[in-house]
């Protein structure tokens, strides 16, 4: 009973009481329920309104569990919990608590969506709540991949709790005085460089990060799905053409946010964080371009209302806006080149856009009918003339921009010489280079001596630019290890006016590092030392 | 990599260092001191082709001066510039006879 198919959790609610007398009957219900969810391997069962379990009703979790290897408790009010630690279970699978309950009665709307709304609960804290059913396990997957994508690297806002709104959930976030980009181009029009220069940075920010294998799903099947979708849409050639160049899209394992757009990028206590992970993938950049160009014109192209009600401004700064990104994303002002990777980007764009629309609405429905006939119209059109969608995106999508090795101190050479690659690659100084070799020996020899002894395992370095890809303005180092948490940085430094009698042996490693660079950080998430060296390098 | 080049004359050691002082080179560097300071009242460290010195080289250099401040005297000749800038923010060219 598992499907490669169907990855998404079912979610499945207990209620009452399960004891000898309802056991059976249960049973059958939750089957029916997993099977209309199309058998997947994971599920959750919400116990919100459970308030009793018998030894009966256990044997039925215990037997489910056979065929749903990944099952979760969630919810579980407090007399339920201690049945279920008391008996082992919360040993066998996660069993978790139920969730503070949080009103929104009265508070301010700040942002919308199609999957709910986030309010402003207190002045630092905002909830996210969610109006579909799976409320609870889309929390769980945008939970999951914030983690991912912080510890890559990512400045994103993770939820740290998350609470029970009316009847459905939602997530709680901190965020300080945030306000997203779409606000700040409504309403600080002279603010608008500062938009694109930071929108092109995160994007580009992003696209130059390497996801390890399995971690994200892949955008470009997701792509293709719509595109298998609007077959018999248009003309059969050109839609066997649009497939083919859909499938020709190189393969990627660069992170792409998959929604990225202006009320998704929020200045926090003045930090640009990217926010509403849940579409996080992997793959070609090109299909992240498709979800912009829909967000600032695509599904506003026949009625300019649509956007002026979304990001809160108008068509003409919409598009005037995708336009400019596009065009310092790319790294040129030459419009013959913006144009020609426009034209690949609508393609599917266009797919896209008809696939969404005729999955949420009637195909004669007279309010949409005019824009499909629209997006049909230029689909058809671009397909006459566009003959690959291979473009090259400024990052370097197939280049590793990191590398996961045994850290051992044989492993140095490895590490310094990937670094340098890396960093003689973007143009940087010889003498910069050097300097991070130096600080990057450090911090890779005290894990390679400390964080795992007497074991040995992994670390992972990764080398990333902020600024113009080709005369970047500062590099950034990561090393990640999983081995006891250590913050360097905690050590005091050593008195380097002392004479070499007085002077000790070693404890110069840390105080060298942070000498060559401008500043390091370091945080213990989920399990990981995160140790980043930054420094300017123009 | 690190290629270690010794000329010894009269109790004078010069030691010719070329490639990278590292946490990988620094012990045979070591390692080639104990064997060789036997004798030697005055130490030369040739750095014109050191290109790199981490703290684990320094570290050496460090053991060397306070062994040859019993023995008789260490020089550092040569230094180029960006071994010279790691001396100074350690403290370095202040320990060791720098020519």
């Amino acid at each position: 009973m598992t499907s490669a198919q169907n990855t998404e959790p079912a979610a499945i609610r207990l209620s009452g009481r399960i004891d000898s007398n309802n056991a059976a009957q249960t049973e059958q219900d939750i089957r029916a329920q997993l099977a209309a969810a199309g058998s997947p391997d994971r599920a959750v069962f919400d116990a919100a309104g459970l308030e009793y379990i018998s030894s009966a009703g256990l044997r039925v979790i215990l037997r489910i569990r056979k065929d749903v290897p990944e099952l979760k408790i969630i919810n579980v009010n407090p007399e339920v919990y201690e049945i279920l630690d008391m008996t082992g279970f919360t040993e066998m699978m996660t069993v978790e608590k139920a969730y503070r309950t949080v009103s929104v009665e009265g508070c301010e709307v700040i942002g919308e969506g199609f999957n709910g709304k986030v309010y402003r609960i207190d002045k630092d804290n905002v909830v996210k709540t969610y109006k579909n059913a799976g409320a609870l396990a889309g929390i769980m997957h945008e939970r999951e991949v914030a983690r991912l994508a912080l510890i890559l690297g990512v400045p994103t806002a993770i939820s740290y709790d998350i609470v029970r709104v009316g009847d459905s959930y939602g997530s709680v976030f901190e965020l300080l005085n945030a306000t997203s980009f779409s606000k700040i181009l409504a309403t600080q029009p002279e603010r608008y460089d500062f938009c694109v220069r930071e929108y092109v940075k995160m994007l580009k920010k992003i696209h130059s990060i390497t996801v390890p294998a399995g971690k994200l799903p892949r955008i470009k099947e997701h792509e293709l799905r719509s595109v298998r979708r609007i077959k018999g849409l248009i003309p059969d050639v050109l839609w066997d053409k649009l497939f083919r160049l859909t499938e020709d899209v190189p393969e990627s394992d660069h992170m792409v946010h998959g929604d990225f757009h202006t009320k998704n990028i929020v200045v926090a206590d003045g930090e640009v964080l990217l926010i509403d992970m849940d579409t996080l993938s992997v793959g070609h950049p090109i299909f992240e371009l498709v979800h912009m160009y829909n967000a600032y014109v695509g599904f506003s192209e026949y009625d300019p209302e649509i956007v002026l009600n979304f990001q809160g401004y108008g068509a003409a700064t919409a598009r005037r806006f995708w336009h400019d990104s596009l065009a310092a994303y790319l790294g040129t002002d030459d419009e013959a080149v913006i144009k020609s990777v426009e034209e690949k980007v609508r393609v599917i764009s266009y797919a896209n856009l008809l696939d969404w629309s005729s999955r949420h609405s009637a195909p004669s429905d007279p309010a949409t009918a005019p824009t499909q006939a629209l997006w049909k119209r230029e689909l058809i059109a671009l397909l006459e003339r566009v003959d690959t969608l291979r473009f090259d995106p400024p990052c370097d999508v197939s280049a590793p921009a990191e590398l996961t090795l045994p850290a051992t101190v044989d492993n140095l050479p490895r590490v310094t010489d990937f670094i340098s690659g890396r960093l003689s690659a973007a143009g940087v100084r010889p003498k910069f280079v050097t300097q991070l070799e130096l600080a990057a020996e450090e911090i890779f020899v005290n894990i390679a001596n400390y964080a795992y002894t007497p074991y040995t395992g992994n670390a992972t370095v990764r080398v990333a630019f902020t600024g113009p890809a080709e005369s970047p303005d500062s590099a950034e180092i990561t090393f990640i290890d999983s081995g006891k948490p250590y913050d360097p940085l905690k050590k005091d430094d050593p008195d380097v006016t002392l004479s070499a009698g007085e002077r000790e042996i070693g404890g110069l490693g840390i105080f060298m590092a942070k000498k060559v660079t401008d500043d390091i950080r370091y945080e213990y998430v989920s399990g990981q030392n995160i140790l980043t060296l930054i420094k300017q390098v123009r | 990599m690190l290629n270690i080049n010794k000329t010894a004359e009269n109790g004078t050691l010069t030691i010719a260092l070329e490639g990278r002082l590292d946490t990988v080179t620094a012990p045979a560097l070591e390692q080639e001191l104990r064997n060789s300071l036997e004798g030697v009242t005055e130490l030369d460290f040739d750095l014109a082709k050191l290109e790199y010195i981490s703290s684990a080289g320094l570290r050496v250099l460090l053991l060397a001066q306070k062994e040859m401040n019993v023995r008789g005297e260490m020089k550092v000749r040569r230094v180029n510039e960006i071994v010279s800038e790691i001396f100074e923010v350690t403290g370095f060219n202040d320990i060791l006879t720098i020519e």
